[in-house]
């Protein structure tokens, strides 16, 4: 807590002094390690723990000649992460070049932030979307009908995809990144704010995406009247009593409401000839209206809620000065009393 | 159900690894294709885990962890649709059904454990600062084998207490503390995001962060669009920030020629 307040993250690095670039087996080892990614994945930062872990044998490496750097590195890494695990050594290849050439701090943290958004999207179809329903959708069928190798065929498939989307990903973005770092450091001040725009932008992305509180409360608030259509057959002489339930007040226009089965009716009098006529007359019924608090919201804006809790949180951080664990406990006080008064 | 102290620990094993296995390592072994079979195995009937296993997966299809939801939890509904089916010697869809207490119970654990993680991050942080790849290393493993042990025990409790155990849990929590808890959990993120807009932003960006609020809502509004929404949204931000970085650029290289010239002129007076 305390050293959230005392340590500040440095823009740039003391030692600006490219490191060798890394070996591959360094780069296989960080693939491995990407499997745990997700390891202490949390409400908070999510994978950014799991990520410092992955990335952490590269960073040692590339910071070995100086502690400094390596916790300026270690720290800016532990900020929030989040991206599609399967595709995570895509972002990681990207950043360690960056690290690599010690490009100043914001410009990694921004390419990092504007990088693990859109895979997420990416990683779902590719995955959840596509490989898991054929692959699993195929082998269930084979479960079913009691043939042993479906879980075999149904792993070995799913998991040969995956190493190889991991292996490739981290050596050809490792390759990509180090390629355009010439291009990034001429024009480093503008690529920053470039890629800070980009970060900046995703997260009011995410903000409206990722963002799913919502509130359940409902007002009551009176009572509304409807039509209800009902149809009977009457004597034609005793027609005349309906009148004001056919045509209401004005005694020349139909009413239109909903029948008992909730489909569209119109009253009217039709004679049968017979002597009989039959008579469509509405009813009148009144029916509870509650106000939804959300759709109230919704119709101002969606997704207000998201926005107005992550502004505040930025608000308390910036101005009160409020740590992240303070924070934290700002939230789940607002939870359960919300959930204890019932306002989700 | 006669079982023996072997089948318990067993299960045990089986929670811990999926209990890990779905967030991290091969994230396929939980899948109730591979536990309905284990379960099958250690309980001694291979063929009905399968059969149980298969249709359970095929419910768990299109109802992935997307997006950072979390769907019921397909590790204790998997292995429970297998336990019940097998002991109850009963169809597999009505197994499935009768998991799906369990899997719900899952979930909570699941909301719970991602909050609890929360605080933790701080001492992370505090090692990050201090250039401890140790701790790090230890933080990012023991919360895997918390997670593991979690699930582990949860799993043999089940286990061990089959159907009616699992609807007495349910019942013993009351609704308010996991609507509450659930809620809590799901704001958490907004730390994250206020996080990364104070190191990132400075006062001229806000608009940016505005248009991405604005041009994600109306993304998200038009459902066809609820899984590329990140991509079209990520092309949008790119086209403004490649946009703007033209536009720096040749700030730069204008400017100094600007200077140039201007003081052409002052010489020239």
């Amino acid at each position: 807590m305390a050293s959230n307040e005392t340590y500040v993250i440095p823009d740039t690095y003391q030692n600006t002094t490219p490191a060798p670039e890394l070996d591959q087996k360094t780069l296989n080892k960080m693939v491995w390690r990407s499997l745990f990614l997700q390891g202490s994945f949390n409400y908070e930062r999510m994978q950014s723990c799991g990520w410092l872990y992955s990335i952490l044998p590269g960073l040692e490496k590339i910071h070995a000649d100086n502690k400094d750097d390596l916790a300026a590195s270690m720290s800016h890494n532990m900020e929030f992460f989040n991206t599609h695990p399967f595709l995570v050594t895509f972002v990681m290849g990207i950043v360690l070049s960056l690290e690599q050439n010690k490009v100043d701090i914001p410009t990694i943290r921004a390419v990092r932030v504007a990088a693990m958004g859109p895979l997420g999207g990416i990683g779902d179809a590719l995955f959840w979307f596509t490989l898991v329903p054929i692959t699993a959708g195929i082998t269930s069928n084979m479960a079913i009908s009691g043939n042993i190798a479906a879980p075999f065929i149904f792993l070995i498939v799913f998991n040969a995809f995956q190493f190889v989307i991991r292996f490739w990903l981290m050596n050809t973005s490792y390759k990509m990144g180090t390629g355009a770092i010439d291009m990034l450091t001429e024009n480093a001040k503008e690529f920053t704010r470039a890629a800070s725009i980009l970060g900046v932008f995703v997260i009011g992305c995410l903000t409206v995406c990722y963002g799913g509180t919502k509130l359940g409360l409902v007002i009551p608030n009176g009572t509304t009247e409807s039509y209800v259509a009902h149809t009977t057959t009457v004597p034609t002489d005793e027609v005349s009593s309906f009148t004001d339930q056919v045509y209401g007040t004005d005694g020349k226009t139909a009413l239109t409401g909903k029948d008992t089965a909730g489909n569209a009716a119109t009253a009217g009098i039709t004679d049968l000839g017979n002597g009989y006529s039959e008579v469509t007359y509405m009813d009148v019924v009144s029916s509870p209206v509650t106000v939804n608090i959300q759709s109230i919201l919704d119709g101002i804006c969606p997704k207000l809620i998201p926005l107005g809790l992550t502004l505040m949180l930025f608000a308390l951080m910036t101005k009160r000065r409020w740590t992240p664990i303070k924070c934290i406990g700002l939230l789940l006080a607002i939870g359960l009393v919300g959930g204890f008064i019932g306002i989700w | 159900m006669e079982f023996n102290a072997i089948q318990v620990l067993l299960v045990f094993i089986v929670g811990f690894i999926c209990g890990i296995d779905q967030f991290s390592f091969l994230e396929s072994l939980y899948q109730p294709i591979v536990t309905g079979a284990v379960i099958g195995l250690i309980l001694g009937d291979v063929q009905t885990g399968l059969i149980i296993g298969g249709t359970y997966q095929l419910m768990t299809i299109g109802n992935m962890p997307v997006g950072g939801a979390q769907p019921p939890n397909a590790v204790i509904g998997g292995i429970m649709a297998a336990v019940l089916g097998i002991s109850m010697k009963v169809d597999a869809n009505t197994a499935v059904g009768l998991a799906i207490p369990f899997s719900l119970l899952g979930q909570y654990g699941v909301t719970l454990i991602f909050t609890i993680m929360s605080p933790v991050m701080t001492k992370a942080d505090a090692c990050a600062h201090n250039a401890d790849t140790k701790g790090i290393e230890r933080i990012n493993t023991l919360a895997m084998i918390a997670l593991g042990l979690v699930f582990g025990i949860i799993c043999a409790l089940f286990f061990i207490g089959g159907a009616t155990f699992g609807t007495v849990i349910s019942a013993a929590i009351p609704a308010w503390l996991m609507t509450g808890l659930s809620a809590a959990g799901g704001m958490m993120r907004f730390v994250g995001f206020a996080i990364l807009l104070k190191v990132m932003i400075s006062g001229e960006l806000w608009g940016f962060y505005f248009m991405g609020f604005a041009a994600a809502n109306i993304v998200v509004a038009n459902t066809a669009l609820a899984n590329p929404a990140l991509i079209i949204l990520a092309l949008i931000g790119f086209g403004i920030a490649f946009w703007d970085y033209q536009i720096q650029t040749k700030f730069k290289t204008a400017a100094p020629a600007l200077a140039a010239n201007g003081g052409d002129e002052e010489d020239g007076i």
